[in-house]
């Protein structure tokens, strides 16, 4: 019961959790980045990973919490002091901060968009 | 403020975010429409129906609408009120619903004191009009900065 509520109100959330958009990300520029999580949210509006690579720190913003979690990428997979991959695209402004397309963390490909 | 339980659990809950969010639509779904349905009326539309009996009508709808709008509003803001405070979409959007406020208040003290005279099918003062497609401009404008704030 409970779970279909919870799959009847993320339908009718879909257009909400459409939070914002990618406009401000370059897709001109497709980025990959793998490193150590340093910090993490599985937060609303958007989750998102303090990503430590190679001479750079990132900003990684991520997917809602609720979405992550439909699509089986659970709060402890991007935990601090887990490795992750990114894929996704630079902010056009702030030089540190990109958007995830989808991570591979946990083994397995998540799908972000 | 975002140490607050509430906030936490906004930014926390799987759930509860998108469901508040889904509220305070609702809430200003009701609020501006009854709002804009009354403004229309003002401006001229349907005079067949007498301004007070629709104004006895919307008011209280425009009124409750707040109940679903502000607490949620208000727990949205606690989840990340310095990303909120900074944000130029949210500053404006403030200012535009002082604005909105006060135009009602001086719409009931105002021109709307002698509603009797153009109650039914007769033109509105040109002071209620003003203030009334004032209205419509401010509301759609604080829809529109809602929206933008998550852009900006």
């Amino acid at each position: 019961m409970t779970r279909l509520f919870a799959a009847a109100l993320a339908a009718a959330a879909l257009p909400a959790l459409a939070h914002h958009g990618w406009s401000e990300y370059d897709s001109s520029k497709p980025m990959k980045l793998t490193g150590k999580v340093l910090e993490s949210g599985y937060e609303h509006p958007h989750g998102h990973v303090k990503l430590e690579t190679p001479g750079k720190t990132w900003t990684v913003i991520l997917a809602p919490p609720s979405r992550m979690e439909n699509r089986g990428l659970a709060a402890g997979e991007i935990a601090t002091g887990k490795t992750v991959t990114v894929e996704g695209y630079p902010n056009r402004e702030k030089a540190s901060e990109l958007r995830a397309e989808r991570i591979v963390a946990g083994g397995k490909t998540v799908e972000l968009r | 403020m975002e140490a607050l339980a509430i906030a936490k659990a906004m930014r926390e809950n799987l759930w509860l975010y998108p469901s508040v969010e889904i509220v305070h639509i609702v809430g200003f779904a009701i609020l501006v429409g009854s709002i804009v349905m009354f403004d229309l009326r003002v401006l001229g539309l349907s005079k067949s129906i007498p301004v007070r009996a629709l104004s006895r009508h919307m008011l209280p709808w425009s009124l409750g609408a707040l109940l679903l709008i502000v607490p949620t509003g208000l727990a949205m803001f606690s989840a990340h009120a310095g990303d909120f405070l900074n944000n130029r979409a949210f500053q404006v959007k403030m200012a535009l619903l002082l604005t909105a406020g006060m135009n009602a208040a001086w719409f009931r003290v105002g021109p709307y004191q002698t509603v009797k005279a153009w109650d039914v099918g007769v033109a509105a003062p040109v002071s209620a009009r003003v203030s009334v497609a004032a209205s419509i401009a401010i509301w759609f404008s604080v829809i529109a900065c809602g929206r933008l704030l998550a852009y900006l």
